[in-house]
């Protein structure tokens, strides 16, 4: 029955042309909902929006750039991947672990990376996806420490293979899991080095995730009724709760074309400041690390 | 007789020919990779897109991509007519606007970069103009 309803909210909203928009989705408060949708390709939709949601990297990236020091206690732990059982564990931690793996590549932990990666590995193939992780040749860009960004790309490159195989297979609801939990420790690592170092770049990009939260919460309901599914969403509506309380203020502006090392390029006019506060940096901090730890232990 | 011979040799032909129409396929993995290598130095890889116009059947290939604020963004576009010649990147935003597109007089550009200042979602459509192949890819990768 929920399931129906959100597909019909997806269908009805790619009717309307305001499939996630930003308008409906950031300025109005409250998630989009809508009823008497007509019938569309649910599992477009599904894809649409799975397909949108950013590399985790993009954080990874962020926190080595505002110089933090690497700590490797900040991760999950590679030797718990044993312990995790149900189906929902696997993808959650799948996603946990990609994070983490493109976290020690980026500060060039080889040695931790080969122990993220065997966890990967491990996981990837209890969800029958192992064939699509191409762990030898991402172990031997580890071993040989010589080309960092090829590391980078190609781990990145085989989480993007797993989830369309995911997809293709019509196996969302694993994808989706596995962008949730690459998201969390994403967002959940941000929030552990800002709590030590108190610093503002991090903090807005904390407080800049609303978008990415809404609509990982719009597939993971689809999927309300599977194994731990519920509980998990029930999290992630608390965090939302704090995200609509986050002001952003759009500015409109015009456009600057350029051209850029020989590459067309525009500056984009309109701006968004998200006016977060160190009281909502607190809440959100404090869900996170409580959900995480469900996610890991 | 004759008939006969003639729809002999139109059934051969149908075999042979037809087969190849319908099945050509466009592999889009191997102009994932060009495009990775075209990648400016500096940009990080992020996505690869499939750019299969099913022999000019698709006449959009349509994506959707959150953009975060404060963050380059870099299209690189390879294709089976070769560099991007054919196939075009254009980018909106939430609201449809267009904010940038790699064809620009009459030139097609390979990438395209957009310096994004707005956290959003967009919409990143590719279209085919004069293409002989309707085969191609991009791949997304930024820089903060």
């Amino acid at each position: 029955m929920m399931r129906k309803l959100y597909l019909a909210i997806l269908s009805a909203a790619a009717m309307l042309s305001l499939p996630f928009n930003a308008s409906a989705v950031v300025d109005s408060g409250e998630p989009v909902r809508l009823v008497n949708a007509p019938e569309q390709d649910d599992v477009f939709q599904i894809e649409e929006i799975l397909q949108s949601i950013p590399t985790p990297l993009e954080i990874s990236v962020l926190i080595q750039e505002v110089g933090t020091v690497y700590r490797r206690s900040d991760l999950n732990n590679p030797d718990m991947v044993n312990r995790y059982s149900r189906t929902i564990k696997k993808a959650l931690n799948l996603g946990v672990y990609g994070t983490d793996l493109g976290y020690a590549n980026i500060y060039g932990k080889n040695q931790d990376a080969l122990s993220y990666l065997n966890s990967v590995q491990k996981l990837a193939d209890d969800l029958g996806v192992g064939a699509f992780f191409d762990y030898q040749t991402i172990k031997k860009l580890a071993e040989s420490k010589g080309n960092l960004d090829e590391l980078i790309t190609q781990t990145t490159l085989n989480f993007e293979k797993i989830n369309t195989h995911l997809r293709e297979r019509k196996r969302e609801e694993i994808s989706v899991l596995t962008l949730t939990g690459g998201w969390i420790e994403a967002i959940y690592l941000t929030a552990m080095i800002n709590e030590r170092e108190n610093n503002d770049l991090l903090k807005k990009k904390i407080g800049d995730q609303r978008l990415v939260l809404d609509r990982l919460l719009l597939v993971l309901d689809i999927y309300n009724d599977k194994d731990g599914f519920a509980d998990l969403i029930k999290d992630l509506t608390s965090l939302q709760e704090v995200y609509a309380q986050i002001e952003v203020i759009e500015t409109e502006g015009e456009p600057e074309m350029r051209e850029e090392d020989g590459v067309l390029t525009v500056v984009q006019g309109k701006k968004t400041e998200v006016k977060v506060t160190d009281d909502d940096i607190r809440k959100i901090t404090v869900l996170l690390r409580s959900l995480r730890n469900k996610i890991i232990r | 007789m004759k008939n006969i011979i003639g729809l002999f040799v139109i059934g051969v032909m149908a075999f042979f020919f037809a087969p190849q129409q319908v099945n050509a396929q466009c592999s889009t993995e191997l102009y994932v990779t060009k495009s990775m290598k075209a990648l400016s130095k500096g940009y990080q890889f992020s996505k690869s897109y499939r750019i299969d116009g099913r022999n000019g059947t698709r006449k959009t290939i349509k994506y959707t991509c959150v953009f975060a604020k404060d963050t380059s963004y870099e299209i690189a576009m390879r294709g089976q007519d070769g560099d991007a010649e054919g196939m075009i990147a254009t980018l909106y935003d939430a609201k449809r606007n267009k904010q940038i597109t790699s064809f620009i007089g009459n030139k097609f550009h390979n990438s395209w970069r957009f310096k994004c200042t707005a956290t959003g979602i967009y919409y990143l459509h590719f279209t085919f103009k004069d293409s002989k192949s309707y085969c191609g890819a991009a791949v997304l990768g930024f820089k903060r």
